[in-house]
């Protein structure tokens, strides 16, 4: 028996036995002025096409390895790509992408670089990075463009 | 159980007896003393009253004695009423949903005189309870990133993280702990595997948990659960039985072999089980009324829908005298669900709008669940109905619910009804990217696998069947869905798409 709290019980284990859902955070360093990005303005950093911030900082976008499963809803939703494409595409823009071993790291990473945005899994979201909405939207809001099974 | 509970509260206030005249005033921690010792502080004016919080968490978290340990935590905040930590753990811990609601209230007024660390812990816990989601992540990842092998920090984010259905995490967490020979951790680790139906994983863990603690019951208990989960019948009843041969009170295995009995098919068996559980044990008011709701599914699988109702109806009049709000609407929602008569089911939806609308001893979070479950019984109702209208109506209020809401249960509400709206709408894809987020629901499976043969990809319309025909959880959708299907798709005389209907 695992010890259980009230609402697991009375909805009948509901609670226990949802499916796993992944929730993807677009995140960017606390000193950064964005705070909310469009779905195509977002496609665009992903694909390489947009380099700077309004500011004119270069961005550089921060991910896990593409061939992971963390970052299938992102080859999926914002690249458009195959594993093995994506890693193509970074492998020949290397100054736009940092691969990162795991989701500390692109907290670090994105924390202490000037124009770093990255990818997390929600649940890993500290204090030290800031989420950026997606279309006025954040990662717990339904429509979010990072959310889904 | 009442015997034990005094045995234990005993024990735990000898052990601490010579602390009980020192009445120490512990001042909360620096931030220093913090990262010397990597311990969650717990600040309390009473050393006894620590102690006894110490001792109620292990008994809660190693052996799952939950209604003992309820007992403790309650003898503890006696002696200091301003342990913020103690109330915080029995907020967690408690059985009764008034007291869950009462114990995070004083959990959070107390927060103001405790260590920084104390006070994230609860201000994480109060913004899960109201749904500030981010914040709450935060909050939690702090306190791992402080306290990574603190066994309470360990163990309430393993859990909360569960709560969430964020499991994989969970188990990253307590791989990551240097905890893992932790019983209680492990315990609660061999769950998040078996919900991820790595049940290879989940069963290695319980031959740990079971030789981590050889006389104790519960770890049997967890075995023969998991065992079932993977629908594994006849190993769970033996380990049921092993559970209870060690300990003759530990209730829920008795209740654990109804419930096997009962996704067996045995449902006369599964009432005899029933019957000599609620004569021989004293349950926590909770746990009785999830088995006396197990009972009466019993019925819903027999077809026998009167005695179904008149089960359930006992149930609800119970929470309705007591009152528990949130209970006595889902017990309608659940009556509604099974009515073969649609009229007869709005009927009961009614009713539980009308017992959720009182509001009595449930907390908001709860409410605002059981309300989007509500909505979705109402869309899917009057789908069958073909009432366009109402279906928009509740899709809509549904809608708004989830677009607000960070909740799992309220969005799998959320996407299981637009699913079927879908569907109806002969939609399919858009269907099934619906169904596909509420995928442990066996209405949903059935859709989802449908939509899938409509659009003519069999080989995930396969995957999904094997899943539903495989799900084994007691719930009233198990029981009306899963074992008729199952039936039919073990024999290969029998049309499928008839099943599905």
């Amino acid at each position: 028996m695992r010890a259980r709290q009230l609402l697991t019980i009375i909805l009948v284990g509901l609670l226990s036995c949802l499916a796993e859902g992944r929730q993807l955070a677009i995140v960017a360093a606390n000193s950064a002025t964005t705070a909310n990005l469009s779905s195509s303005e977002l496609v665009k950093i992903f694909n390489a096409k947009t380099h700077q911030w309004p500011d004119g900082k270069p961005i550089i976008v921060v991910l896990r390895d593409p061939s992971s499963s963390e970052m299938e809803m992102v080859l999926h939703r914002l690249l458009n790509m195959t594993p093995e494409e994506a890693r193509a595409f970074v492998d020949t823009h290397r100054n736009a992408f940092a691969i990162v071993n795991s989701d500390d790291e692109v907290i670090r990473f994105v924390s202490s670089t000037r124009g770093a945005i990255g990818v997390i899994d929600l649940f890993s979201l500290t204090k030290d990075v800031n989420v950026i909405k997606i279309d006025g939207k954040l990662p717990v809001e339904q429509g979010y463009l990072l959310r889904g099974n | 159980m009442i015997r034990k509970t005094i045995v234990c509260l005993s024990a735990a206030l000898a052990l601490t007896m010579p602390a009980a005249t020192q009445q120490d005033s512990t001042s909360p921690a620096s931030s220093q003393q913090i990262s010397a010792s990597a311990a969650l502080p717990l600040t309390t004016k009473s050393q006894q009253a620590r102690h006894i919080v110490e001792e109620a968490m292990n008994l809660y978290l190693d052996k799952v004695e939950q209604a003992n340990s309820i007992e403790l935590l309650r003898a503890a905040l006696k002696i200091d009423p301003e342990f913020a930590m103690g109330h915080e753990f029995l907020a967690w811990v408690s059985l009764d949903p008034a007291e869950q609601v009462s114990e995070q209230a004083k959990a959070f007024a107390n927060r103001t005189h405790v260590s920084d660390p104390e006070r994230t812990v609860i201000e994480w816990c109060q913004d899960g309870a109201d749904h500030n989601l981010i914040s709450a992540i935060t909050k939690m990842n702090e306190l791992l990133h402080q306290f990574p092998h603190d066994k309470w920090v360990v163990w309430m984010s393993t859990w909360w993280l569960t709560q969430e259905t964020q499991y994989e995490r969970a188990i990253d967490i307590y791989e990551h702990s240097g905890l893992t020979d932790n019983p209680g951790l492990m315990n609660n680790a061999g769950y998040d595997y078996a919900y991820i139906r790595q049940f290879d994983k989940a069963l290695a863990l319980m031959d740990k948990y079971v030789a981590a603690l050889p006389d104790d019951a519960n770890p049997q208990d967890s075995y023969a659960e998991i065992l079932r989960m993977a629908g594994r019948y006849d190993r769970a009843i033996e380990h049921y039985r092993a559970a209870l041969a060690i300990d003759p009170e530990f209730y829920s295995s008795q209740f654990g072999i109804a419930d096997t009995y009962s996704l067996m098919g045995d449902q006369v068996r599964a009432r005899h089980e029933y019957m000599i559980g609620f004569q021989k044990f004293s349950l926590p008011e909770l746990h009785r009324i999830l088995w006396q709701t197990r009972e009466a599914m019993t019925y819903v699988r027999e077809g026998d829908y009167e005695g179904a109702d008149k089960a359930f109806q006992a149930v609800a009049d119970y929470a309705d005298v007591h009152p528990m709000s949130q209970v006595e609407a889902d017990t309608y929602r659940q009556m509604a669900l099974y009515q073969p008569d649609p009229k007869q089911a709005l009927k009961l939806l009614d009713k539980a709008d009308a017992a959720l609308a009182g509001g009595s001893n449930a907390q908001l979070a709860a409410i605002q669940q059981e309300k989007a479950q509500l909505l979705r019984v109402r869309v899917e109702l009057a789908l069958k109905m073909g009432d366009t209208g109402v279906a928009i109506s509740a899709m809509t209020k549904l809608s708004e619910m989830s677009q607000k809401s960070d909740d799992k249960v309220i969005d799998t509400a959320y996407e299981g009804a637009a699913g079927a709206a879908a569907f109806s709408d002969h939609q399919y894809k858009i269907a099934i990217q619906h169904l596909q987020e509420d995928m442990d629901n066996p209405l949903s499976l059935k859709l989802l696998a449908q939509a899938y043969e409509k659009i003519k990809d069999h080989a995930s319309a396969k995957r999904t069947l094997d899943l539903l025909a495989d799900f084994s959880s007691p719930t009233l959708e198990q029981a009306i869905v899963v074992p008729s299907f199952r039936k039919c798709y073990q024999d290969r005389t029998c049309d499928i798409k008839v099943a599905l209907k």
